[in-house]
């Protein structure tokens, strides 16, 4: 099978496109890993069944591992309203987090022949997710500290050349998404001002 | 249009009545495609697009722009969605800036 040519619109809030085998294996593998990722850090026996049920974690720190840090960072500069702020709404965060990867995993799962039609909300699910997916392995090769340039001159050894090859290609494959939804809103617009 | 007006004319008044205001700020991140933090802008707050694009090139040029303003819940709810897409958020009162 060919490789995908990206998103693209049908007609209003539908947007499609087909992957190959592996592709599929490759986005289903990665989902995987943000799902674990996230769990990972889901509460340990907490003391206080009540506060878990009402979302209240018992993280009030910053996750260790740099990965998780990035998709789960600080909403203040302040530590002490910081780890306040953690406190409460984490475990949201991560499980919106985990429901937009799995959101995509089930499209990709539920598709036989490769191909996904996403409306506007699993589009939106699908972006969060590859996005995701795209800062983690942002934090993996570094990026903040390195020009293009040395990424795209990694040596045909070095294991981070395939990582900055996924990576390089979910942006396409993002930006194909985005353009197909902002055509979308694009319209909207100029309709909403057509009959103002 | 209206949101907006009406948007306008709840700060002014948060400024009158001594409440301070609050302010969303998002950090340039060299990850996120620059498409995709105008997207963002424009689905999670209903900005235009020419609006969204401003505020993502204030982002990537100055390292840093005021997204949205208002009381500190609703500062902490914009920062809390805009962490579920990944931006690099944060909030502080606005007369610590």
């Amino acid at each position: 099978m060919t490789a995908t040519e990206g998103f693209k619109r049908h007609g209003d809030h539908s947007y499609i496109a087909q992957f190959a085998d592996s592709e599929k294996e490759v986005l289903l593998n990665l989902c995987e890993q943000i799902i674990e990722l996230l769990a990972e850090r889901t509460d340990h026996g907490h003391d206080d069944p009540l506060a878990a049920m009402v979302g209240i974690t018992s993280h009030d720190s910053p996750p260790e591992d740099e990965v998780l840090h990035r998709l789960l960072p600080n909403a203040y500069a302040d530590a002490v309203d910081a780890s306040e702020f953690r406190r409460y709404t984490e475990s949201t965060l991560r499980q919106k987090k985990q429901a937009h990867a799995i959101s995509m995993r089930i499209h990709l799962k539920s598709s036989d022949d490769g191909t996904v039609d996403l409306d506007h909300e699993s589009a939106n699910a699908w972006l969060g997710a590859i996005n995701d997916i795209r800062l983690a392995l942002g934090v993996r090769l570094k990026v903040e500290n390195s020009s293009r340039e040395e990424l795209e001159l990694l040596a045909p050894d070095d294991p981070l050349r395939g990582v900055y090859a996924v990576y390089t290609w979910l942006g396409w494959l993002q930006e194909t998404l985005l353009s197909a939804l902002i055509d979308d809103a694009d319209e909207d617009e100029e309709a909403q001002l057509g009959n103002s | 249009m209206v949101k907006t007006a009406d948007k306008i004319e709840e700060e002014i008044r948060a400024i009158f009545s001594g409440d301070t205001p609050w302010v969303t700020i998002v950090w340039d991140d060299p990850v996120n495609l620059q498409t995709y933090v105008v997207y963002v802008f424009m689905e999670l707050f209903g900005y235009s697009k020419a609006r969204a694009t401003e505020l993502m090139l204030q982002v990537h040029n100055d390292g840093k722009a005021i997204v949205s303003t208002g009381s500190r819940e609703e500062m902490e709810h914009d920062v809390a969605r805009l962490h579920e897409y990944g931006l690099w958020a944060t909030l502080q009162r606005g007369d610590q800036l």
